[in-house]
């Protein structure tokens, strides 16, 4: 500090100066030490006054109110304790099967390390999870209301499985639609019942697909149904090449043709008509060719 | 060095031990006695240790291989045997099965309903003529069967019922019509074997048929070409090419054009000699390309006569109807690759052979005995000409009843380069003139149609109503040429639709 190392320059300060600010500490910037007892007489600045009639025993010195206190994560540390004794009062409760517990949507881990502000590990969130499952098996008609407050303090704000995914259905024209992705393909597909004509992009599919093979792909999910002569296909494709668009073709008639008949599925799901292939062009790297590919080896 | 020998005696002393003897200078052989070749002459003995081991620093590990040069063994095949190779055409294979019971195209089976749907053979002497007018082409896949049939289909039957009309036979007959007709369709719809088909009809009814193959061929600039003289605009004509026509007509119609005799006069022909028929007329054509050209307005002449000159009443029989066909019409309706003195593009109308076929199609009678004129455009192979397109469009609108006053009639966009001359030739024709689209089989001629295949032993399946209409689908709603595709086409021994 300045007035240890009395330097040149703060010489030159001291001179221009006059009034001696830096050359000696104030006694009010002594530091105070909360658990030190200070004397009355000293006026502190900083922290209010410690009033020492408040203590019922005067204790040797002062004990932190959580046990946790000097541990690494006392608030992590607190939840887990407050959640462990309400799991071993109310242990005897009936409980209900895991799948039929109501589904409750905890935090993610680092939704979590914000709501406590401490650092903590997936392993030790995993166990306090397992606490949160267990109490949530309690049965709903007699969970404790402490419970039910406990739990709802752990739960992602705006409860995300509170929202009900509107099954899709064929329309009143009788009309299905549904959408498949292949790499950078998109297809949208309405499908009605018909005698087997397909149209892509208001064209033939001989127009769009010269490869029989493509053409096959395309109407896979009819194909292995048996179903090519029992439904007209509207087909809007868009992007991508022509493997692509078939292959995008093919997950979007599997969607809609499930609209139909939901019983398909399992044929459907074995012959991989429904099935996502959620692969796309490996991005290309620094120092290499391609994705992998390196560059030749050149001889200086 | 000390004898062996005993001065004394002569006799031998008990030989030196070794180690006495000094090193000799040469290496003794020891082991091996009989060797003639020295050790020193050995090649070194090799490293131990096999190649793997053995690593390369910076040079490359992997195999090279020294390429061999291939030498010329055979000569290259002579000039044109490729071309001929690949225009071959093949019409028959022993290998497929026959058809049992296969009809032939005929006068009676040709209108048939019945056989609607089935394949008929075409009859076997009008083969060697149909080849002669160049009505098959080399990819149609004729070779894959033992003789060539075509499927009855609905346009064919309503094909055939036309030919009777135009030929006075049958109910509604109306004897000395002109149909034009220009066929379109999508790719592999049949639109060139609806030709064929027209073009074996017609000489089963006795017609005379000229027929350009190939419309390409006579703007690509790959024939000879001359102006007439005093033209204004500047027509050209193409001598060989219109020797080869009358060749191929010739050949087709020989019986026909030997029955007629010449009934007009042709004053710019001088050789030819009174009372000749019409096959002599052309013969003239052919072997002087010269006055082909002449020769052929001669003919053309003849054929659409209605009445004899004066004074050569006696030899006039009535001329039979005509069908005329053009394939590829596209490549008429621009610039041809042909150039004019100043080094312009002449356009295809400019061709007055071009132009004489193009004329055909404007209204009024152009085939005085009447006849079907049938234009195909081609998809494969298509210059996609703006004007065209948009004539073809209002074609299309006026058939469909759409007035060329209401704003869903085809007009040309703002900034459109299409040709007006294309544009007037439809504009006068538009009367007259119908548009055939060619569209896909139906699914019970679709199921006739592969039927002949497994007949042929091409197809090993069971087909059945489902199989049949999961090909019409495939193939996009029985196009002809993709159903023949996928009934050639051989399959594995595990049927995907298990």
């Amino acid at each position: 500090m300045a007035w240890h190392k009395s330097t040149s320059l703060a010489q030159a300060m001291r001179s221009l100066r006059l009034t001696p600010t830096l050359s000696k500490p104030k006694p009010s910037l002594s530091r105070t030490y909360a658990t030190e007892a200070e004397a009355a007489s000293v006026p502190a600045a900083a922290a209010p006054e410690i009033n020492f009639e408040a203590f019922t025993q005067k204790p040797a010195r002062i004990i932190p109110s959580s046990p946790s206190y000097f541990s690494g994560s006392p608030r992590f540390i607190d939840h887990v304790l407050q959640l462990e004794s309400l799991q071993a009062k109310y242990a005897s409760l009936p409980t209900v099967a895991t799948s039929d517990a109501p589904r409750m949507a905890w935090f993610k881990l680092p939704q979590f390390r914000d709501y406590v502000g401490e650092p903590v590990p997936m392993k030790k969130y995993k166990s306090l999870l397992k606490i949160l499952q267990r109490l949530n098996r309690i049965q709903p008609e007699i969970r404790p209301n402490e419970v039910q407050t406990t739990l709802s303090a752990f739960l992602r704000p705006g409860n995300p499985y509170a929202v009900e995914t509107i099954p899709r259905t064929v329309d009143e024209h009788g009309r299905a639609r549904g959408k498949g992705k292949r790499k950078e393909s998109t297809a949208v597909v309405q499908l009605v019942e018909g005698e087997g004509e397909v149209l892509v992009n208001g064209k033939s599919l001989v127009e769009v697909f010269k490869r029989v093979h493509d053409r096959e792909s395309a109407l896979w999910a009819l194909r292995c149904t048996q179903r090519l002569d029992k439904y007209n296909a509207w087909i809007t494709v868009r992007g991508g090449g022509v493997t692509g668009q078939a292959e995008a073709i093919t997950l979007a008639l599997g969607r809609a043709l499930l609209l139909h008949e939901p019983g398909l599925k399992p044929v459907l799901r074995k012959a991989g008509a429904i099935t996502v292939d959620a692969r796309r062009v490996e991005r290309k790297k620094p120092g290499r060719v391609k994705a992998r590919k390196m560059p030749t080896w050149v001889k200086r | 060095m000390a004898s062996s020998w005993c001065w004394n005696c002569l006799s031998r002393l008990r030989p030196l031990s070794r180690a006495l003897t000094a090193p000799s200078a040469t290496p003794r052989i020891s082991s091996a006695p009989f060797h003639s070749t020295a050790v020193q002459y050995a090649q070194p003995a090799k490293k131990k240790g096999g190649s793997l081991t053995v690593m390369k620093h910076r040079q490359s590990t992997s195999l090279r291989r020294k390429k061999k040069k291939v030498t010329e063994r055979s000569r290259p095949p002579a000039v044109g045997e490729r071309k001929a190779l690949r225009k071959r055409i093949v019409l028959s294979n022993p290998n497929a099965l026959e058809v049992e019971g296969m009809l032939d195209l005929s006068p009676e089976t040709m209108v048939d309903s019945r056989l609607r749907g089935t394949v008929l053979g075409l009859p076997v002497p009008m083969i060697d003529r149909l080849r002669a007018v160049q009505a098959f082409k080399p990819k149609q896949g004729w070779s894959i069967f033992r003789r060539p049939g075509t499927v009855l289909r609905r346009d064919t039957i309503e094909m055939g019922r036309l030919f009777e009309q135009i030929s006075g036979e049958g109910d509604n007959a109306q004897k000395g019509k002109v149909v034009k007709k220009i066929v379109t369709g999508m790719k592999g719809s049949g639109k060139t074997v609806h030709l064929l088909q027209a073009m074996t009809m017609a000489f089963l009814k006795n017609w005379a048929v000229v027929a350009i193959p190939d419309a390409r061929d006579l703007v690509s600039g790959g024939t000879a070409y001359a102006a007439i003289e005093g033209s204004n605009p500047t027509q050209y004509v193409q001598p060989n090419a219109t020797s080869a026509l009358l060749s191929r007509t010739v050949d087709a119609n020989r019986e026909l054009l030997a029955s007629l005799k010449v009934s007009q006069k042709h004053p710019n022909l001088k050789m030819l000699k009174p009372n000749s028929t019409l096959e002599d007329l052309a013969k003239l054509g052919f072997t002087d390309p010269a006055v082909s050209w002449a020769v052929f307005q001669a003919l053309w002449t003849e054929l659409t006569a209605t009445a004899p000159a004066e004074g050569l009443e006696k030899n006039f029989q009535p001329r039979p109807p005509m069908l005329v066909t053009v394939d590829g019409l596209a490549h008429w309706m621009t610039e041809s690759a042909y150039r004019s003195a100043d080094y312009k593009l002449i356009h295809a109308h400019d061709l007055s052979f071009v132009n004489h076929f193009l004329s055909l199609l404007k209204d009024g009678d152009s085939l005085k005995n009447g006849g079907l004129l049938l234009y195909s455009t081609s998809s494969s192979n298509n210059p996609n000409p703006e004007g065209f397109k948009i004539a073809l469009d209002r074609l299309a609108a006026r058939r469909a009843g759409i007035s060329p006053s209401s704003p869903e009639y085809p007009h040309l966009s703002a900034y459109s380069d299409a040709d007006p001359r294309v544009l007037d030739l439809f504009q006068s024709a538009e009367k007259s003139l119908e548009l055939q689209t060619l569209s896909g089989l139906t699914r019970e001629e679709t199921r006739g149609f592969m039927e002949y295949f497994a007949r042929s032993g091409l197809l090993r399946e069971i087909i059945n109503d489902q199989w049949v209409s999961e090909k019409w689908s495939l193939s996009g709603g029985g196009v002809i040429g993709e159903l023949e595709k996928l009934g050639r086409r051989v399959r594995g021994t595990v049927s995907a639709s298990k």
